[in-house]
C-alpha cells in the first residue's frame, strides 16, 4: 500500500499542491505572528537592556532612598573596577524650532567609561553642568543652545541655559519615541531636582563573572532592602515591563491565525472530499483487487499527512519570509512597533509544522472514512452524489439548532444587560452552530439566488445554476470557508462604525466645541476674523464677556453668546443650550449658590441696568446670556473668547497649531483648547485597527477563495467529458468561461452575502452589549463598506474561476467521447 | 439511390452540391517520427442528401475519428471537409462552433445528456445555444415520435439507457441540422432498444430527408442504413448499398475483421 500512496500522491502533485496553498497561507500566518514576536522581543531587550547590558551588577530599591550612601562601600569590593548611580528627574525646554515648552525625561550619564551605554550618533556625552546630549526625538543638534526649566523638590522653577554637545541614538526603544530625553552630569542631575538615584550599576573587574560581582555585592549591601541583579536580568526584567503590550497584540494575533487555520481546515477537507470523490472508482478498484478498507483509509491518510507536512513545511518558510519583510519594512519606516533583525524561535517552526500537519490530517478524516465506506462494487457503477438528509446531516442539523438557539439567547441576554462577557460566548456558540447549520442553508440559497442567474445569463447562467446546486455538500463546504472570513470581516467593519459613531455623539455631546480660544481679557478686534480665516476651520462664533452683579448682589463674570454663528459651531447642543431672547443658561454651580430652578427668573444688575431673564442649565462655565442682551446690560462686554468649528477631514494638529501660532502672536497669552485633537485620534486609532483587522481577516478570507477556486478547478478535471459534450453540442470557449465565472460568482456571491447580513448581526450585537453600560449607543451600518464588502467577495470568486475556466475551455469537443 | 461520389483532392465539382457532407484527401495523424499513427491516411468520401449511411470497419480503422473530423469535433492534419457549401478546415473555433450547434446533431454511444438539465432542457440546448426558439410545431412531432412526451420534465439519472438516447436523437434532430452524426449510438443498448433507436433514425431520413451518418459494429445495425462505407487502416475499403445483415457481415469477413 505504501506503493500506492506514494504513487497517488505523484499523480496528483500538481492539484495536491494547489490545494493545500491553504495550509501554506495557514502556517505562514502562525509563523509569522510567532516570530514577529519573538523579533520584538529580542529588539526591545536589546534597546530597553542597553543601559544594563554592559553592567555586571544591578542594585534598585522599592524608593532608592539612600542608595548612594553605598557608592563608596560598593566600589571597595575586590571584584568591582567602578560603580555609578543613575539619577532621573523631569524638566522642560523650550526646543528650537518649538513655540511651546516640551516635557523632557533627563538622566545621567556615568563617569566611568565602562558604565557609559549611550550610543552617540553625533558629538559626545557632556562632561560638565550646562552641557546636555540628547535623544533624536528632541530635533536638537550638536551646538544647540535652548532655555531649559527645572523644578526643585519644593517645586520651585528655575531657569538655565543648556548647550547640547551630542545626540544620542536609541535604537530601537519603543519609548523613543514618546518624549524626548536629555542625559547631563550626575551633578547637573541633581542641580535639576534629583534626589535620590534610581539605580547603581557596576562594573566588575576584568575577569570576574557577574555572577561573583552579584555575590559581592549582594553580601556587602545584605543590611538593606535591595535588589541585586545581574545586568542581563535586569534588561529582561526591564524589557518584560514594556513588552506586556505586545504580548497581547500577539494573543490577538494568534486569534486571527486560528480563524485561518480554521478556515484552511475547511478548505482542506472540501479539498481532500473532491480529490477523493474523483476517485471513487480507483479506491474501489483497490477493493477489488484486495485492498482491505483499512489500507484504504491508512493509504489516503498518509497521503493527507506527507501533503500536510510539506505544505506545513512550505508554510514556514513563507512565514519567516513575510515576517523579515515586515521587519525590514518596519526598521525603514522607523515605525514606532519595535523591530528590527529577525529571531526566528524553534517553537514557531515547531508549533508551524504541528498546526500545519495536524489540520490538514483533521481535515482528511472525515473524507478518509467516506472513503473507506467505499464497496468495491462501486467501480462497476456510475457515483451518485451523496443525499443531503443523510444520518450525518440530520447530526448536523440537530447538534447546530443546539448550538444556535442557546447562543443566540445568550446574546440577547447580554445584550439586554450591556454585558461582553455573557454576549461573548453566545456569539462564539451561535457561530459555530451557523457553522454547523451552513451546510443546509446554504444549497437552498444558492439555488435560489440560481434562479435569477439562469435569467440573467442565459444558458451558461442556467448551466451555472444547476451545476453549483448538483453537489449540495461541496457547495455548502466551499461556501461556508467564505462565510467565516465574510462574516467576521463585516462583523468587525459593522462594530468599529458604531464604536465610532457612539464615541463621537458622546464626545460631542461633552464637549461640543472642537476649539476654544480664550484671551486674557479683552481681544484685539480683528483676532476672531482671521482666527475664522485659518484654513481648515468652517465655523467661528466670538462670545463677549462682561462682569454684572447676580442675584445675590456678588459679582460675576457672564457671556454673550450670538445663536446665529455659535449653531454651526457647537455639534451638539444636548449639553449646552444655545439661549435664546429671554433667556440664560447657567452654571450648575448657580442651582446651589442662586437657588434659582430650572425656569425660574434670574435678575442681573449693571450699572442700575437691570435684565431678567429664564433660566436654563447646562455645560457651561459662566451665567450665558444672548449677546445683544448682554450688550444692552453692559454695554462694554468685548469680545474675550472665539469658538472654532473645524472640518472634519482637516488635519486637526496642522489647524491647531495654526490657530494657536495666530492667537499667541495676538495675544501672548492666549490659551487654546477644545476637543478636535481628541476626536481626530479617536478616529485615526479606529481607523488603523479597522484597517489591521481587516488586513488579518483577509487572510481568511483570500485562503476561503482559493478553496473556491480549488473546488472549481477539481470539478473542472471531474466535468471534462460533460465539457467536451456541452462545446461538441455548441456552447463557445467564451461561454464555457462564462458558464464557470457565473458558477463562481454564485457560490462567493451567497457566501458574501450571507456572511455580511450575520457578520452585521454580530457587529451590532457586539457593539450593544460592549458599548451598552457607557451610555447612549449609538447604531451605525456602514452601508458602502459592507457592499464593498460583497462586490469585492463577489468578484474575487470571479476571479478564482478564471484558472478553472481557462483549463475548462481548452477542453476539446472529443472529450465528449473520448471520456 | 444514392451514388457515391469519389473525387479528386482539391478538385471542386457542380456534381458535388448534392452532398450533404463530403471529405477530400482527409488525413489525420497522431504523434510524430517513429511513433506517429496515422488514423486517416487520405480519405475522399461524399454522403448525399436524405441519405442514411452506416460506416464500419474493424476496431482502430479509424472509424471515430473520420466521424469527429467530418463533423468539425476534432482537426484533420491534412484534406478538407466541406458541410455543403462550407469548407470546416479553414473555420475558426468560434465558427465551427456555431455551425456545430446550427448545423450538426450528434449521437453518441454514451454520455449524451448533461445532468443537471431535464429531457426537455436537453433537447432544446443546442437551439438556446443558438439563440433561436424552437418550433413548438416542430418539437411536439420530434418528441411524440421519440416517445418522450411524458419523460420530458425528468433528469437524466431518471431515465433508462434507451430513453437516454432517445433524448439525444430528439436533440439531433430538433435544429433540422444538415447532417446528424451518430457514433455507435446502439453500443450501450440491448437489441431490443437498439431496434427502437436504429428504427427512428430510420424513419426520420425517410420521413423528413434528414441525412444521417452512422458508425457501428454492428452488421444487423448496418442493414438500417441505405449504404455501408467500409473502412481499414485508415483508408476507405470499399461499400455496399442496400446492405443486410448477411452481406455486411461477408464483406467485413473479407476485410479481415
Ligand atoms: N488521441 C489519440 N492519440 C493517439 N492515437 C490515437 C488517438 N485517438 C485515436 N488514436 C489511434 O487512431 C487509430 C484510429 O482510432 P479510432 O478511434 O478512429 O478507431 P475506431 O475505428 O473508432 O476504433 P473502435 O472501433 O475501436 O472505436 C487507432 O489506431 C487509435 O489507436
Ligand atoms: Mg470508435
Amino acid at each position: 500500500m505504501r506503493a500506492v500512496t506514494l504513487a497517488s500522491i505523484r499523480a496528483h502533485l500538481p492539484r495536491l499542491i494547489a490545494s493545500t496553498l491553504a495550509i501554506v497561507i495557514a502556517v505562514g500566518f502562525v509563523v509569522a505572528t510567532l516570530v514577529l514576536n519573538e523579533t520584538s522581543r529580542a529588539t526591545v531587550l536589546d534597546a530597553v537592556g542597553a543601559p544594563y547590558v554592559g553592567a555586571d551588577a544591578v542594585v534598585t530599591s522599592d524608593d532608592g532612598t539612600g542608595l548612594d550612601d553605598e557608592l563608596d562601600r560598593i566600589a571597595a569590593l575586590d571584584g568591582v573596577a567602578a560603580v555609578d548611580a543613575t539619577w532621573e528627574s523631569g524638566v522642560q525646554a523650550l526646543l528650537p524650532g518649538r513655540t511651546g515648552q516640551q516635557y523632557l525625561l533627563a538622566e545621567s550619564v556615568a563617569d566611568a567609561p565602562a558604565l557609559r551605554w549611550q550610543v552617540v550618533a553625533d558629538g559626545e556625552l557632556p562632561d560638565a553642568p550646562g552641557e546636555i546630549a540628547v535623544s533624536e526625538r528632541t530635533g536638537a543638534a550638536v551646538g544647540d543652545t535652548f532655555p531649559l526649566t527645572s523644578f526643585a523638590p519644593d517645586g520651585t522653577e528655575r531657569s538655565s541655559s543648556v548647550t547640547v554637545t551630542g545626540v544620542v541614538d536609541l535604537g530601537g526603544d519603543p519609548t523613543s519615541g514618546i518624549y524626548g530625553r536629555v542625559w547631563g552630569t550626575a551633578e547637573q542631575l541633581r542641580a535639576w531636582g534629583a534626589v535620590d538615584p534610581t539605580e547603581l550599576r557596576v562594573a566588575g573587574a576584568d575577569g570576574v563573572p557577574a555572577g561573583d560581582v552579584v555575590q559581592q555585592v549582594g553580601a556587602a549591601l545584605a543590611d538593606r532592602q535591595v535588589l541585586v541583579r545581574t545586568g542581563t536580568e535586569q534588561a529582561e526584567v526591564e524589557a518584560a515591563r514594556l513588552t506586556g503590550d505586545t504580548m497581547a497584540l500577539t494573543a490577538v494575533l494568534l486569534v486571527f491565525a486560528t480563524v485561518a487555520v480554521l478556515v484552511a481546515g475547511l478548505v482542506i477537507a472540501n479539498t481532500f472530499a473532491v480529490l477523493l470523490a474523483q476517485r471513487t472508482r480507483e479506491l474501489a478498484l483497490l477493493r477489488c483487487v484486495g485492498a482491505t478498507a483499512r489500507q484504504v483509509r491508512r493509504s489516503v491518510l498518509g497521503e493527507a499527512a506527507l501533503t500536510g507536512l510539506a505544505a506545513s513545511a512550505l508554510g514556514v518558510l513563507a512565514g519567516i519570509g513575510l515576517a523579515a519583510g515586515v521587519s525590514a519594512v518596519a526598521e525603514a519606516a522607523d515605525s514606532p512597533v519595535p523591530l528590527s533583525g529577525l529571531s526566528v524561535p524553534l517553537v514557531a517552526v515547531v508549533a508551524g509544522l504541528a498546526v500545519g500537519t495536524a489540520t490538514t490530517l483533521l481535515a482528511a478524516l472525515a473524507p478518509a472514512r467516506g472513503a473507506t465506506k467505499v464497496a468495491p462494487l462501486a467501480a462497476l457503477r456510475p457515483v451518485d452524489p451523496e443525499p443531503l438528509r443523510s444520518r450525518g446531516g440530520v447530526l448536523r442539523l440537530v447538534l447546530g439548532l443546539l448550538l444556535l438557539v442557546p447562543g443566540v439567547l445568550l446574546m440577547g441576554v447580554g445584550v439586554a444587560l450591556a454585558d461582553v462577557l455573557i454576549a461573548l460566548p453566545g456569539g462564539a456558540l451561535s457561530f459555530l452552530g451557523v457553522v454547523l447549520l451552513a451546510q443546509r442553508a446554504v444549497p437552498p440559497v444558492v439555488g435560489a439566488v440560481g434562479r435569477l442567474a439562469a435569467r440573467l445569463g442565459g444558458v451558461p447562467g442556467r448551466l451555472a445554476a444547476g451545476n453549483a446546486t448538483r453537489n449540495p455538500r461541496r457547495t455548502a463546504a466551499t461556501a461556508t470557508a467564505l462565510l467565516i472570513g465574510v462574516t467576521l470581516t463585516t462583523a468587525m467593519v459593522v462594530g468599529a462604525a458604531s464604536t465610532r459613531a457612539t464615541a463621537q455623539a458622546g464626545l460631542a455631546a461633552q464637549y461640543p466645541t472642537d476649539v476654544i480660544v480664550q484671551g486674557d481679557g479683552t481681544m484685539p478686534a480683528s483676532l476672531p476674523g482671521r482666527l475664522a480665516e485659518v484654513d481648515g476651520v468652517v465655523a467661528a462664533s466670538s462670545l463677549t464677556a462682561a462682569t454684572v452683579t447676580g442675584p445675590d448682589g456678588e459679582e460675576t463674570g457672564v457671556s454673550g453668546l450670538d445663536a446665529a454663528t455659535a449653531a454651526p459651531v457647537l455639534r451638539s447642543t444636548g449639553d449646552v443650550p444655545i439661549p435664546a431672547a429671554g433667556e440664560v443658561v447657567l452654571p450648575w454651580w448657580a442651582d446651589s449658590s442662586w437657588g434659582i430652578p430650572a425656569g425660574g427668573d434670574v435678575t442681573f444688575t449693571a450699572g442700575g441696568r437691570t435684565a431678567t431673564l429664564t433660566a436654563l442649565y447646562g455645560d457651561v462655565e459662566r451665567p450665558t446670556l444672548p449677546v445683544a442682551e448682554l450688550a444692552a446690560l453692559a454695554p462694554e462686554a468685548a469680545v474675550d473668547t472665539v469658538w472654532l468649528r473645524l472640518a472634519d477631514d482637516a488635519d486637526h494638529t496642522d489647524v491647531i497649531d495654526q490657530v494657536t501660532d495666530i492667537a499667541g502672536a495676538a495675544m501672548p497669552f492666549a490659551f487654546v483648547t477644545g476637543m478636535a485633537n481628541e476626536r481626530a485620534a479617536i478616529d485615526s486609532v479606529l481607523d488603523v485597527l479597522l484597517l489591521v483587522v481587516t488586513g488579518l481577516l483577509g487572510v481568511a478570507v483570500v485562503i476561503a477563495l482559493i478553496g473556491v477556486g480549488n473546488t472549481l478547478a477539481l470539478s473542472v478535471v471531474e466535468r471534462r467529458q460533460e465539457n467536451g459534450l456541452l462545446r461538441a453540442l455548441g456552447l463557445t470557449r467564451t461561454q464555457l468561461r462564462g458558464l464557470l465565472a457565473w458558477e463562481s460568482a454564485l457560490v462567493a456571491g451567497v457566501a458574501a452575502l450571507l456572511g455580511v447580513l450575520l457578520g452585521s448581526f454580530y457587529g451590532l450585537v457586539g457593539v450593544a452589549s460592549v458599548l451598552g453600560s457607557y451610555g447612549e449607543l449609538v447604531l451605525s451600518m456602514p452601508w458602502l463598506q459592507v457592499g464593498a464588502i460583497v462586490l469585492v467577495a463577489t468578484v474575487a470568486g470571479l476571479l478564482a474561476s478564471v484558472l478553472p475556466a481557462r483549463r475548462a475551455a481548452r477542453t476539446p469537443p472529443v472529450a465528449a467521447i473520448a471520456g | 439511390m444514392p451514388v457515391p461520389v469519389m473525387t479528386v483532392p482539391g478538385e471542386q465539382s457542380e456534381s458535388l452540391s448534392g452532398a450533404a457532407v463530403r471529405a477530400a484527401g482527409l488525413r489525420k495523424t497522431y504523434g510524430g517520427g517513429e511513433t506517429a499513427v496515422h488514423a486517416l491516411a487520405g480519405v475522399d468520401v461524399a454522403f448525399a442528401r436524405g441519405e442514411f449511411t452506416a460506416i464500419m470497419g474493424p476496431s482502430g480503422s479509424g472509424k471515430s475519428t473520420l466521424m469527429h473530423c467530418l463533423a468539425g469535433l476534432d482537426a484533420a492534419t491534412a484534406g478538407q471537409v466541406w458541410l455543403g457549401d462550407t469548407e470546416l478546415t479553414s473555420l475558426r473555433d468560434d465558427q465551427l462552433t456555431a455551425l456545430r450547434r446550427q448545423r450538426i446533431g450528434f449521437v453518441f454511444q454514451a454520455f449524451n445528456l448533461l445532468p443537471v438539465l431535464p429531457a426537455r432542457e436537453n433537447i432544446v440546448l443546442p437551439m438556446q445555444l443558438a439563440g433561436q426558439r424552437p418550433d413548438p410545431v416542430w418539437f411536439d412531432d420530434v418528441v411524440a415520435r421519440l416517445g418522450l412526451r411524458e419523460r420530458l420534465g425528468h433528469r437524466p439519472h431518471e431515465l433508462s439507457g434507451g430513453q437516454q438516447q432517445r433524448v439525444a436523437i430528439a436533440r439531433a434532430l430538433l435544429p433540422r441540422p444538415d447532417v446528424v452524426f451518430a457514433d455507435e449510438p446502439t453500443g450501450n443498448l440491448d437489441s431490443r432498444s437498439g431496434a427502437e433507436v436504429l428504427g427512428l433514425l430510420r424513419s426520420s431520413v425517410k420521413e423528413t430527408g434528414q441525412t444521417v451518418v452512422m458508425v457501428t459494429h454492428d452488421p444487423s445495425a448496418a442493414a438500417y442504413a441505405d449504404r455501408v462505407v467500409l473502412l481499414a487502416d485508415g483508408r476507405l475499403a470499399g461499400e455496399l448499398t442496400d446492405p443486410t445483415a448477411a452481406s455486411v457481415l461477408d464483406a467485413l469477413r473479407d476485410l479481415g475483421a
